[in-house]
């Protein structure tokens, strides 16, 4: 018998008939193991296979660990998402798509209060009402729960208090829609008003009655939830400065705006076990929170995360709304349903943060930077959400990629009667980046040094150390700021434009996996696991937990184990719904899938290939060491006319054994410094980015309008460049959105004004620049083929690009995000009064004379990049930290070789007076001390 | 969002409407008209002044022309935009309204009867209740107003439609119809300084048509609206100006989306006309006095400070091609 099983009749081949239309049942790729003696085998691309490996692509980054097992099937090459015709059919089911038989609906009954305590509820007449089935309250579980185990503060509903506007206090469900709501007009809810607070400054102070009380570790009576202190380097550098700058910012909080609302439904199935089906960034955290709540073991519950219309950081809580599904279901026995309007959608928020920053920064005579000061107000809303790890982020996330003489952070997150902030697209590292870019560009101003000149001689290189300790591997920041100079033809524009023109430079950085698992020792539990099953029918089965939210997470998987077994793509069947058949994975924050899930899935396909090739070594007699894996064939490396079939090869290594089956698993490497805090903002990657945007001011009505970007981004190997490009072009629009128009805008009476898509104004097709993407490679050693995140990093250099380009163009700083028409006018007039100018057309774009220091940065950006050239070809293996540029030795530790070097999570006493409005809450004592001095 | 049921009415022609209308009012029901509906149901969805009756004029015979001279109630804002006999100032600002989907089905006379708007009265019914409501739509509680607080008499919800405006400076005439048969007004008084009345439109009297006079068509004008994004946004101002070429005392200028009211400016048009008209010194001059003749309250996107200094400057841009 030749050509093993065959999926059609005919072989492969005819798949048309003489009319041109195709024949029934027919694939349009040839059958599996048609490889073996079929003609129609592909040609093995070399373009896709390194040079290293007898390839013909290109490696300026040098060799990578995963270069032995590329097969030049997927990796680098663009395609469509494995779930795309899902989506542009109709076909995908999202959250509310799901229908159960027998199911009925749940709405919610939300509080009209900010600040309340809940005296009573009585549910007589909802009960009594025809139609209705169930109906829960606060008491029908005080578990709390809370994404992050060390912020356990939300509830199903309101237990003793109501916390802002909107948040849960019932539900009830109904046999329909019409009847459901009716009976939220039942409910009689008494309430007791409380004080409630709504500016984030006002929640440093002691309050009669804080909005959540943590006991013993509670900070005096604040609504304080985090405070965070960080101090490294040596202070003494920011004395005398050849040039400083001291700004204070204010950003408006902003939401993900992701197309599809909440939407959960519950089924408390016959045989006692929870099935929950939600669109989920995160639904091993939800099938945490829901065990926790229901009291009930995780194996009695299956979590089924549906397709996700978006979700940007905005789904990866447990929600409340999904313990109310669970209680509703388990009471009435019958499948419950859940969507949230729009509205809804804004009370449960979970988006960026509403903050005050502050950054101070300073520069010596060599154009060093000597120091970042930063300081962070955050206003948290009603609940702790992602906080804690955010009230991190909007500090520690700024120390690269430049290399400083010395950093200082305050952060305070303060709960208000809001609802909760959360993780958002760049979480945490979004507004500080702004704030820390727009500075830069401030101090480039001040040494009348070219911006981006002065950016490349101070960037850390490949494998170093940043001041807090983060490891950096590989680093395409220099890259991109080239790249983006040269296409943007910046050095022919930059402070040359005319009035109303401009352009400006913004650079990222940003974690590829928070390399702390939540919920556990990353040295005793992996990250990520993946299993993989192939049967007799050579399709490729992968169990894996991420969860694909449109981010295009089960490509990635699906490619790169179709890359190491050389299989066409659609042999490749991702399941990742169920909790009951995946592995458990963290799921789709901080930008970790690609990197460990794809790591896990390749040591998983490994594992089926040397099956597969140990089983080609028995039947040709050649070692696999020799054998080439290649579309559905495996052969002789000097001769491929030796060779067997991918499905006999399959069929051998299947005798007395079955299915194959392999698993594999990502840890991160045990890595970071040992202070309090040091795990926050540790990865086992970081991406890079630079941008330049060119906007254009109405100078009349200070309307702006960004007209072109460059955007490169490194992203250590694009895996699918067209995903890669549409995360940067997305990610613009994104962050486009914060800097021009976005805000949750907070009314005189505390209420959110605009929790609506006409009046939260995402920016429209008219918005929307030209994106130019430029993708940077600069092959990380540990992702999966060198592979980093893309999906938050390129988000991060737009608001600075923009906010420094209008500067470019009308020589204002503006300290306040979005840059609404409004705003931008009004500081045209401000300016246009301290000049005594009538006309707004009258006034002066800035310009630029180089001084002497531009010769200094140019000739240090020069020699720098050879040394980062030698460094990420690991031609050079040296140590190299935070530091060394301002001549110290990175194999002593810092603190040996300077007298004043700190490392301190805690102000000294005498630093007290002088903190910035975060850090007034370190003037603050916790209960525990506060009991100690009584 | 699930909005309360309401009965619908389909009648084909004007007569069965008022006769429809008439039935409604005699047996004491409340009714809403509807013609595309990208006002109406959006309020209804949000449980905004529902009422258990919704007459549809989508069905009346010959409501959706469109020529020179006269435009339907039921003429859809994508026909009006593309070239098919309107004048190009009404082509310029129907495309301009909100978004190329709305416009497909939004209208004419839906466009000009706009629902007044404000940032206290456009949310869900659970917000409102939580303010404990607003004059606009207090249900039964004699709220207050929430913009200017302490006087329940009048509502300044702003009048954020397009058209008006445009007509206006066109001097177009409304024709309304009703149960007590048909009457017309000139379209600057068919708007009433209140934004819960809105207009001159009566108990069971719907707007039908507007006619330009023929000697709109030899007026050339400009529309300037603003609005933080180029798509979906209501205006947050708008300025319209038209005028006859070589007749200086033609100028005609209207603004919109300031006030409950859209507005003609005739007042200050006269009085620069009257000093003598200067070229750009005149345009300055006349902008800076429209600017003072409005003024915009706190309940739209943009802060009412900065919209009425935007007066000005849309002002000149729309009367630029005057100066010519």
């Amino acid at each position: 018998m030749s050509g093993g099983y065959k999926q059609q009749p005919s072989g492969g081949g005819n798949i048309t008939r003489k009319d041109g239309k195709r024949v029934a049942g027919k694939q349009s790729f040839p059958p599996p193991g048609s490889g073996g003696s079929r003609p129609q085998m592909a040609k093995r691309d070399l373009q896709f296979i390194p040079e290293m490996v007898g390839g013909r692509e290109k490696q300026p980054a040098g060799a990578h660990v995963h270069d032995r097992i590329r097969t030049g099937t997927t990796v680098g090459k663009s395609m469509k998402l494995v779930d795309s015709n899902a989506k542009v059919t109709g076909q995908a089911w999202y959250g509310d798509d799901v229908r159960l038989p027998n199911e009925c609906v749940a709405k919610i009954l939300r509080s009209p209060h900010h600040y309340a305590k809940v005296i009573s509820i009585d549910t007589s007449k909802v009960e009594a009402l025809p139609g209705v089935l169930a109906v829960a309250t606060g008491q029908d579980s005080t578990i709390s729960f809370g994404v992050l185990p060390v912020t356990k503060d939300e509830h199903a509903m309101a237990v003793d208090k109501v916390r802002h506007v909107g948040d849960l206090v019932a539900c009830v469900a109904a046999v329909d829609d019409a009847t459901a709501l009716h009976a939220l007009s039942l409910f009689e809810v008494e309430y007791e008003e409380l004080e409630p607070v709504f500016d984030p400054k006002k929640g440093l102070e002691d309050a009669d009655e804080p909005i959540h009380w943590r006991g013993k570790y509670h900070l005096a009576k604040t609504n304080v939830q985090k405070r965070v202190f960080q101090e490294f380097g040596d202070r003494s550098l920011i004395d005398k400065p050849s040039a400083s700058n001291h700004n204070k910012w204010t950003m408006k909080g902003v939401h993900h705006g992701f197309t599809e609302p909440h939407a959960v439904v519950a089924h408390w199935g016959p045989n006692g076990r929870l099935q929950l089906y939600t669109p989920s960034q995160v639904p091993h955290y939800t099938h945490r929170a829901l065990s926790t709540v229901l009291s009930v073991p995780m194996h009695q519950i299956n979590v089924i995360r549906t397709f996700v219309g978006g979700g940007f950081g905005g789904k990866s809580d447990p929600f409340p709304h999904e313990m109310c599904a669970a209680l509703l279901s388990r009471k009435c026995g019958r499948p419950v349903r859940i969507t949230f309007d729009r509205e809804e959608v804004y009370m449960i928020n979970r988006g960026r943060h509403p903050s005050h920053i502050e950054v101070k920064m300073s520069a010596d005579k060599e154009a060093r930077i000597t120091g970042f000061d930063i300081d962070a107000l955050i206003d948290g809303g009603g609940f702790a959400s992602f906080g804690h790890v955010t009230s991190y982020y909007n500090g520690v996330l700024a120390t690269a990629p430049y290399e400083l003489g010395s950093f200082h952070y305050t952060g305070a997150r303060v709960w208000t009667n809001k609802p909760a902030s959360g993780a958002m697209r760049g979480h945490g590292a979004v507004n500080t980046r702004c704030a820390v870019e727009v500075g830069l560009d401030q101090m480039a101003e001040d040494l009348s040094v070219d911006p981006i000149d002065l950016r490349l001689a101070n960037l850390l290189p490949p494998h170093s150390r940043t001041i807090s300790g983060f490891r950096i591997t590989s680093n395409g920041m220099r890259e991109a700021l080239e790249k983006v100079r040269e296409g943007s033809d910046w050095d022919n524009k930059f402070r040359q434009l005319p009035l109303g023109k401009g352009i400006g430079i913004g650079c990222g950085f940003f974690i590829s996996g928070s390399g702390l698992p939540i919920h556990w020792d990353p040295n005793k539990f992996p990250h990520a696991t993946v299993h993989i099953q192939v049967d007799m029918d050579g399709g490729v089965t992968v169990h894996s937990g991420a969860a694909e939210i449109g981010q295009g997470s089960t490509t990635a998987i699906a490619q790169v184990v179709a890359e190491v077994l050389a299989l066409p793509i659609e042999m490749i069947h991702v399941r990742s719904h169920e909790s009951d058949t995946s592995p458990v994975d963290l799921g789709s924050y901080s930008s970790r899938v690609t990197f460990m899930n794809a790591n896990a899935a390749i040591r998983a396909a490994i594992g089926i290939r040397d099956k597969l090739l140990n089983a080609a070594w028995e039947m040709i007699g050649y070692h696999p060491d020799l054998l080439v894996l290649n579309d559905r064939r495996i052969y002789y490396k000097h001769d491929p006319s030796i060779g067997v079939s991918y499905l006999k090869a399959l069929h051998k290594a299947q005798e007395d054994k079955g299915a194959l089956i392999s698993s594999g698993a990502y840890r991160s490497p045990p890595m970071g410094g040992v202070h309090k805090g040091a795990a926050a903002g540790l990865a086992p990657a970081y991406s890079f980015s630079a941008y330049v945007a060119e906007t254009d001011v109405d100078i009349e009505t200070g309307k702006i309008k960004c007209t072109n970007v460059w955007a490169a981004h490194d992203c250590g190997r694009a895996l699918n460049p067209l995903a890669v490009k549409g995360q940067i072009i997305g990610s613009c629009h994104m962050g486009l959105g914060q800097v021009i128009s976005e805000e949750m805008v907070y009314g005189r009476t505390g209420h959110l004004q605009n929790a609506n898509l006409l009046e939260y104004k995402i920016p429209s097709v008219h918005e929307m620049p030209n994106v130019v993407p430029i993708i940077v490679e600069s092959c990380d050693p540990e992702g999966p083929f060198g592979a980093k995140e893309a999906g938050e990093g390129p988000l991060l250099p737009i608001l600075p690009a923009v906010v420094n380009s209008v500067y470019d163009a009308i020589g204002i700083r503006i300290n306040d995000l979005p840059l609404t028409p409004d705003t931008v006018y009004f500081a045209i007039e401000k300016k246009m009064k301290a000049q005594s100018v009538d006309d707004p057309l009258e006034l002066e774009s800035p310009r630029l004379t180089h001084s002497a220091m531009q010769q200094v940065v140019v000739e240090r950006a020069v020699q720098h990049k050879v040394r980062d050239i030698a460094r990420q070809r690991s031609d050079d293996t040296s140590a190299y930290v935070n530091g060394v540029l301002f001549g110290f030795d990175p194999n002593i530790p810092l603190e040996d070789q300077v007298e004043g070097w700190r490392a301190a999570t805690e102000p000294l006493p005498e630093q007290l007076a002088e903190l910035g409005f975060a850090g007034k809450a370190w003037l603050k004592k916790e209960q525990r001390e506060l009991e100690g001095d009584n | 969002m699930l909005m309360p049921p309401f009965t619908l009415h389909h009648p084909s022609n004007v007569e069965q409407a008022c006769e429809i209308a008439k039935q409604l009012l005699e047996d004491g029901q409340q009714f809403d008209w509807v013609a595309g509906g990208t006002d109406l149901i959006p309020n209804y969805k949000w449980h905004i002044n529902t009422k258990p009756h919704v007459i549809s004029l989508a069905k009346i015979e010959g409501a959706n022309v469109i020529s020179a001279t006269e435009i339907g109630c039921m003429a859809r804002l994508s026909d009006l935009t593309i070239a098919n006999g309107a004048h190009p100032l009404i082509v310029e600002a129907a495309s301009k309204v909100a978004s190329s989907l709305i416009r497909k089905n939004a209208t004419m006379g839906g466009n000009l009867c706009l629902d007044t708007r404000c940032f206290w009265y456009n949310q869900g019914e659970d917000w409102r209740r939580s303010i404990d409501w607003c004059h606009k739509a207090d249900c039964g509680s004699g709220s207050d107003c929430r913009v200017i607080p302490n006087q329940n008499t009048l509502c300044v919800a702003t009048y954020q439609g397009d058209l008006a405006p445009n007509l206006m400076v066109l001097e177009a005439v409304v024709h309304i119809v009703g149960p007590s048969g048909q009457r017309q007004v000139s379209i600057g008084d068919f708007y009433q300084l209140d934004g819960k009345k809105k207009n001159v439109l009566e108990a069971g009297e719907f707007l039908l048509k507007v006619t330009l006079p023929k000697e709109s068509q030899q007026r050339t004008g400009c529309y300037q609206k603003l609005r933080v994004r180029d798509s979906w946004d209501f205006p947050e101002a708008g300025v319209a100006a038209s005028w006859i070429a070589g007749d200086e005392k033609s100028l005609l200028i209207a603004s919109t989306a300031l006030e409950s009211i859209p507005k003609m400016h005739d007042e200050q048009v006269s009085e620069a006309l009257a000093a003598g008209w200067n070229g750009a010194d005149s345009v300055k001059s006349l902008s800076v006095a429209i600017q003072k003749s409005i003024n915009p309250v706190n309940n739209t996107t943009l802060t009412p400070r900065y919209r009425k200094k935007m007066v000005r400057v849309l002002a000149k841009r729309a009367i630029e091609g005057f100066l010519q």
